[in-house]
């Protein structure tokens, strides 16, 4: 049950073919991605999450080696959110309500303030930057890949690291558990009534699942143990992540981009 | 056999090698196999009344293969952990006696040195594979060991050849087959050439033919006598031929015996019969004497022997492996409550498909499914992993709508679309049981678990009600009232989920693998619940696994890829080969 439950989801999206953030260490497109997430998150007009949203396009189509027929569909929820957030800033902001304020729109009720629009578009664009990023950055290369080099160039704790990536594995299980766990409390006949019913049946699905989460990772450590995890001995490298003259051009420029985009784009 | 293990040395030829470092051997030759000595061992878990183990005392010499046999409880677990180390050093408790691996006395030595000498294989594969790819999962191991990058090139292939995965090294740990997952488990531990492998219950979640090619590799283990190999079974008819020799531990931990196969299963075949453990067939002539004695004998110490309470004794004491198979005989009349013409379940030409896998195309997993089901009979679903049971299973009950066609349930207004009832009538109409029953679980107590399901009957959910007390009673739970139903054995936990879908009294029962990791005990007590619940009309349908259940029903459904392949009495399905070779089942 479990095992069909992760053999249906949805194929990873991952590189088809060779490109040059491909080559760069996962680390170096994080931590690019982190420069341009805080730069966009700073208080500024449309034009710097603009900027960065079509240095980012552009990225993604000639740089990552991504299935581009495959990425709009796996953008499209958070597009989805990006324009509703950004329709609804536009909509109900404070802007709109002051007689002063320059209007784009007044007719009638409706009143729409310049600011507002700014607003709005702004918040679309930033949600499409994070989007972007977090697919150059979680896309480009699998988690694995992202576990050697934080512990490869980053010297994270790679009980951390690899704790984290087995962890991952026991998500989809999980989801399948709570499916498995909504569909008996039905058969049992437990249809939950009203709010407070509601709350307390998604309680008891919860407390289920915590206890199914703790014997999984119980379970997990030990096995990861008996194979030498707490070992702490100088571990051995199986797949190594190099760092060279390619990553430190990427870094550059990402950093450039990002500066030059909160400079000229505010 | 395979490559990776044509380079290891026969025990004893390269004597001294074995290197005492953590990481294993530094030339990378396999640790020498080791002999193991147990001298009055004994451990128990923080927090619990009683020792797990108790006085166990054997030698096993280097190169040899060990089974350990007991019902549940009994701790085999237990020693399986011991044995790598996890007992005492990843879990609390208090050691006695000495237990050494080679010359590794267990107790004494850090946790990673004695992993670094032996491998364990658990149960769920799911819970034990690491990595999302197949090759970075069998190197995992070996980085934990600080292996060098080249060896663990050279030595990840030939681990996987060891196990038949060949060509899998780019492959998605999660798009294997239970089967392969589980080989995988084994080439992980068979990587860093660790001397002792110790495999715990490694075929419990695997269907015949994963079972089958587990227990080849194990064999190809056994015979090559390179590694010291220690099984911990229940599926004793494919596991005790591998054996050099047999533990026999009873359910409070203790040593019944200890020694070659045929000797203590003269001795002793029909104790492990009255400890409610299952019997090989090749000890059964000696268990003979004793059948259908284990429940009667007042060895009781375990909850699982209570069943019926005494207050219905049709069922008690019956063996499973010898219920009666009734295959092409009539249904039994007696007390058919029901009406035995009409079908109280029926599925037409159902399709359940899912959307496209990974790279791959949509596929339907169930293809154009009939069937029939009259009150009182009981349909065993088997087939291969990923056939399709489970979800056939979950079309009938109403949790998955089928993509076409139809599945009608005798409810108590009628025929109707189990999909489109309100919870409560659905809970009247068709009750399941999941093979893991704790999913099911609401309350902190059996009393108030099964009272939870009043609600279906139109009673108030209140843990005092007599219901409550006469539905405990009726299935041997009475003394756990107030116990926490996530603390029960494997085999309370089932009989309480029973229970609780009994309350409403459906027409139809589903049962996900109802035995699975029972021992005979255990499998006979829910089996004679079930019995009962037929016998008053109910109707019933397991998958399952189990080929000891198949001739406790009435009608076999075997289904393949998503297709019925046959439908017919067990016996004719026994009889009739041409699956065989796919499903090595034996009657």
């Amino acid at each position: 049950m479990a095992v069909a439950a992760v053999s249906f989801l949805p194929a990873p999206l991952e590189p088809v073919r060779p490109a040059l953030l491909t080559r760069v260490a996962p680390v170096t497109r994080l931590a690019v991605g982190v420069a341009w997430l805080l730069v966009v998150v700073l208080p500024a007009g449309p034009g710097v999450p603009l900027m960065l949203a079509i240095v980012a396009v552009l990225a993604v189509v000639l740089l990552s080696g991504l299935p581009l027929g495959r990425v709009p569909t796996r953008l499209a929820p958070l597009a989805l959110a990006a324009l509703g957030l950004g329709v609804l800033t536009v909509l109900v902001n404070p802007a709109n309500g002051d007689p002063t304020a320059p209007a784009v729109i007044a007719t009638g009720p409706l009143r729409i303030a310049a600011g507002s629009v700014s607003a709005g578009v702004t918040i679309a664009l930033r949600l499409a930057v994070i989007a972007l990023v977090s697919l150059l950055v979680f896309a480009v290369s699998d988690p694995t890949r992202l576990a050697d080099s934080l512990v490869q160039q980053w010297h994270a704790p790679y009980r951390f690291a690899y704790g984290t990536l087995a962890a991952l594995r026991i998500v989809p299980l999980l989801a399948a558990d709570w499916t498995a766990v909504g569909a008996v409390h039905r058969l049992r006949g437990l249809e939950p009534r009203g709010v407070r019913g509601r709350v307390a049946a998604f309680g008891r699905r919860l407390l289920v699942l915590l206890v199914t989460a703790i014997r999984r990772a119980e379970r997990m450590a030990l096995a990861m143990d008996a194979r030498g995890f707490d070992a702490d001995l100088p571990r051995g490298v199986y797949r190594p992540i190099r760092v060279g003259r390619l990553d430190v051009l990427v870094l550059a420029v990402g950093l450039a981009i990002a500066a030059a985009a909160y400079a000229f784009g505010r | 056999m395979a490559p990776a293990e044509e380079t290891l040395t026969a025990p004893g030829e390269e004597a001294g090698k074995a290197l005492e470092d953590a990481r294993g051997p530094a030339d990378r030759s396999p640790v020498l196999a080791p002999d193991l000595v147990a001298e009055d061992f004994g451990w128990q878990y923080r927090g619990r009344l009683s020792p797990a183990l108790e006085g166990l005392t054997f030698r096993v010499p280097a190169g040899s293969t060990l089974l350990v046999i007991g019902p549940s409880g009994s701790g085999k677990s237990t020693l399986a952990r011991a044995l790598v180390g996890l007992v005492p050093h990843e879990i609390a408790g208090t050691w006695s006696g000495t237990l050494r691996v080679g010359d590794l006395d267990v107790a004494a030595t850090p946790m990673q040195r004695v992993s670094a000498r032996a491998g364990i294989v658990f149960q769920e594969p799911e819970s034990q594979l690491v990595m999302p790819r197949v090759e970075d999962e069998v190197a995992f191991g070996l980085e934990n060991r600080g292996w060098a990058r080249d060896d663990m090139r050279a030595r990840v292939p030939d681990a996987l050849a060891a196990v038949g995965l060949s060509g899998f090294e780019r492959r998605a740990t999660a798009a294997l087959s239970g089967g392969e997952q589980q080989r995988l488990a084994i080439a992980d531990v068979l990587a860093p050439m660790p001397g002792l492998l110790v495999f715990d219950e490694p075929t419990a979640n695997l269907d015949p033919p994963g079972m089958q090619h587990v227990f080849e590799r194990i064999g190809e283990m056994a015979a090559s006598r390179t590694r010291t190999l220690v099984i911990v079974e229940h599926r004793l008819d494919a596991a005790l031929p591998l054996a050099d020799l047999v533990l026999l531990i009873d359910d409070a931990g203790r040593q019944m015996a200890f020694g070659p196969p045929d000797e203590v299963g003269r001795a002793h075949a029909a104790l492990l019969g009255r400890l409610g453990s299952w019997v090989p067939r090749a000890w059964a002539p000696w268990a003979a004497p004793s059948a259908g004695q284990h429940v009667a004998d007042g060895r009781r110490g375990d909850a699982d022997g209570t069943v019926g309470g005494g207050e219905d004794a049709t069922a008690e004491g019956m063996p499973l492996a010898t219920s009666p198979a009734v295959p092409d005989a009539p249904p039994r009349l007696a007390g058919r409550q029901r009406g035995r013409d009409r079908a109280v379940l029926r599925a037409e030409a159902i399709t359940v498909r899912y959307p496209a896998s990974p790279g791959g195309m949509a596929r339907a997993a169930l293809a154009d499914v009939s069937l029939a089901v009259r009150p009182g009979e009981r349909v065993a679903l088997i087939g291969p992993n990923g056939s399709g049971k489970s979800t056939l299973l979950f079309a009938l009950a109403g949790v998955r709508r089928p993509s076409s066609g139809t599945v009608r349930v005798a409810g108590p207004s009628g025929l109707a679309d189990p999909a489109r009832l309100p919870a409560r009538d659905l809970a009247r109409t068709v009750g399941v049981v999941f093979q893991n029953p704790e999913l099911g679980f609401v309350a902190s107590t059996c009393a108030a678990e099964v009272a939870a399901s009043l609600p279906v009957a139109g009673h108030p959910a209140d843990p005092s009600a007599p219901e409550v007390e006469a539905a405990l009673r009726a299935f041997g739970l009475e003394r756990l009232a107030g116990e926490n139903p996530f603390r029960l054995s494997e085999g309370e936990q089932r009989r309480l989920s029973i229970a609780a879908a009994s309350i409403g009294d459906p027409a139809v029962l589903l049962l996900d693998e109802p035995t699975f990791g029972l021992d005979r005990r255990g499998a006979d007590a829910v089996v004679a619940l079930l019995d009962r619940l037929r016998d008053r009309g109910q109707a019933q349908m397991m998958t399952t696994h189990d080929p000891r259940l198949v001739p406790a029903c009435d009608r076999v459904l075997a289904l393949d890829a998503g297709r019925v392949v046959f439908q017919g009495s067990p016996n004719a399905f026994f009889a009739d080969p041409p699956w065989r070779p796919a499903w090595p089942w034996q009657p």
